[in-house]
């Protein structure tokens, strides 16, 4: 009996060691770890919508913050991340909106995609083809849209397609019923 | 000059990868691209390097029976720090390794060398040990990592090496790719090794 | 129903499309290295399917009930494979005392299992793939499905192999591979399969 409290005993002093380790180096990563992803939303916020010097908070979609775009106080557009699971990850995609809801630009921020197919949708190539496109736009071109699929990887054109367009639906709800007054911003 | 046959015997002649066949999951589905085959080898070396030392260090004051799980604990620990350091400065590498960090744990290379070697031999010994098989997989990845990329999309290291008239072969970058090019590979190893 | 389809799309994911040795390289090494004899790669196939079942059920537990609460995230690999570790000590014991001659086909397996990283593999997605409970429990008994099927598919195959001329280098281990990227080019038909 006395050995096996032992064995217990030596177990214990190990893990307890380790865990202390770990939250030591978990503290002085875990704010870096923060800062690492909130300025590359940042700056993919700024990349979609470059003409913009602010971004005021508008809702929570996908678990993240859409904005309004602002340049001094002129609404310029709005920013939110469309995210829908592809083929073998969450494909998440920065996009920017102008004020009459065409596309600025988009920007994939987190995939996982099959490496030289889906993950193919980082590529800027694929990525410029949504620019100044509206909402009725986004479906792959084989289902009567207009955005043309990555060679073998139809699901994950598919998933972001259709991840902007729920996206954008629902953004246009939203900025409805806030009401911005988008128009007597544009006239000022 | 036992330290430097410690260190060399994981380059060649007890390759983990191509002569003992240890830690393929992570071999084969990380070695893309050069790229992530050098983070991959990176800290799966680090995590061997450290976890040898340690279990070399402690190996006397752990009674036999709990061997094992004590060992699998130090293995844990380091895996996590590589895993937050690697998340906090080096993100895109991060991404890319994706679930293969964790897995590390359960890379057989590394359990396998703590029980066959650190837990008998002595701390030097245990960390030329370490860096050797650790070089061997690094070896390893960058070796495999370098023809599929090179087939697969005609480049090395992200440069273009071959022409662009050239039509990269995607199979080689997907699954089949990789048990066929490590199958061949391991031949040719049998083959040199006579 | 729709219950049903989503069970359903999971199965056909995990088996299949995103079988987890072909597509997803995890548990190569018991996959390459039990799968000499048909008998063997049975018994190994159960063993597993049986442990991922129960890790995914208790790992998803403990990063619910213990892990977010306490905001140990980054505890989060060591105490998914002790989980793993315990629980094949605690199947082993049982197994042995309430059925011996399930034990003395699977006993030699069980200590194996515990480095095997589809075990790991899958109580790390399920997390991942945010799966709710029901999900990740049959997501783990799938995956040791799909894992169970090339086993004992690569065993047939090496059993007839056997018999078979080829270059001597070529033996063994790196014929192997070959078959292996074989039945992976295979499975790569499987892709786009979605209900």
């Amino acid at each position: 009996m006395k050995y096996y409290i032992r064995l217990g005993f030596v177990l214990l002093v190990i893990a307890v060691i380790s865990s202390g380790i770990l939250a030591y180096v978990n503290s002085i990563t875990k704010p870096i770890i923060d800062e690492n992803k909130r300025r590359e939303k940042e700056e993919a916020r700024k990349e979609v919508l470059p003409q913009a010097t602010s971004f005021d908070s508008l809702t929570f979609l996908n678990g993240e913050t859409a904005y309004i775009a602002l340049d001094r106080d002129k609404i310029v557009g709005y920013t939110f991340v469309a995210s829908l699971y592809g083929y073998s990850s969450e494909v998440k995609t920065m996009v920017g909106l102008d004020t009459l809801f065409h596309i600025t630009r988009i920007k994939i921020i987190e995939q996982q995609e099959t490496p030289g197919l889906g993950a193919n949708c980082s590529k800027s190539e694929f990525q410029e083809q949504f620019s100044g496109k509206d909402k009725t736009e986004m479906q792959v071109d084989k289902d009567g849209g207009s955005i043309a699929s990555i060679t073998g990887a139809t699901i994950t054109t598919r998933t972001i397609a259709s991840s902007i367009r729920s996206g954008m639906e629902i953004m246009e709800k939203k900025i409805a019923e806030t009401d911005l007054q988008t128009g007597e911003e544009n006239e000022r | 000059m036992s330290m430097i046959k410690e260190f060399s015997k994981g380059l060649i002649k007890e390759n983990p990868v191509f002569i003992m066949a240890l830690g393929l999951c992570p071999t084969l589905a990380v070695t893309t691209s050069v790229q992530n085959a050098i983070g991959m080898g990176i800290a799966a070396t680090f995590v061997l390097v450290c976890s040898n030392v340690i279990i070399s260090l402690i190996k006397n004051f752990i009674p036999t029976k709990i061997r094992i799980p004590s060992y699998i604990v130090v293995i844990a620990s380091f895996v996590t720090i590589v895993d937050l350091v690697m998340h906090a400065y080096f993100p895109m590498l991060h991404k890319n390794l994706g679930l293969f960090i964790p897995l590390i744990v359960v890379n057989c290379i590394i359990l396998g060398r703590a029980e066959a070697f650190a837990g008998k031999n002595n701390v030097i010994k245990s960390l030329a040990d370490g860096v050797g098989m650790g070089f061997g997989f690094t070896l390893a990845l960058i070796v495999i990592g370098g023809i599929r990329e090179i087939i697969g999309a005609g480049q090395f290291l992200g440069y273009n090496v071959l022409p662009l008239s050239y039509k990269p072969v995607l199979a080689a970058i997907l699954s089949p790719g990789a048990f066929l090019v490590m199958g061949l590979l391991m031949g040719l190893m049998k083959l040199l090794k006579k | 129903m729709e219950f049903m389809s989503k069970i359903f799309s999971l199965a056909i994911a995990a088996i299949l499309v995103k079988n987890f040795v072909l597509m997803r390289f995890l548990g190569l090494c018991p996959y390459i290295g039990v799968s000499k004899k048909l008998d063997s790669a049975l018994g190994m196939g159960m063993a597993v399917i049986f442990v991922m079942t129960m890790a995914s059920t208790f790992t998803w537990l403990i990063q619910s009930y213990l892990l977010i609460p306490l905001q140990i995230e980054f505890l989060q690999t060591i105490a998914f494979i002790l989980t793993i570790a315990s629980l094949v000590q605690l199947v082993e014991m049982i197994i042995q005392k309430t059925a011996p001659a399930l034990y003395k086909a699977l006993g030699v397996y069980l200590p194996l299992i515990t480095t095997n990283c589809a075990v790991l593999g899958v109580a790390l997605l399920n997390i991942n793939e945010k799966l709710n409970f029901i999900e990740a429990i049959l997501n783990g008994f799938f995956a040791g499905l799909g894992f169970t099927l090339v086993l004992i598919l690569m065993a047939g195959i090496r059993e007839k192999l056997d018999k078979a001329e080829m270059p001597k280098a070529m033996k063994g281990l790196p014929i192997a591979m070959i078959i292996a990227g074989c039945m992976a080019l295979a499975f790569q038909g499987f892709a786009g399969l979605k209900f």
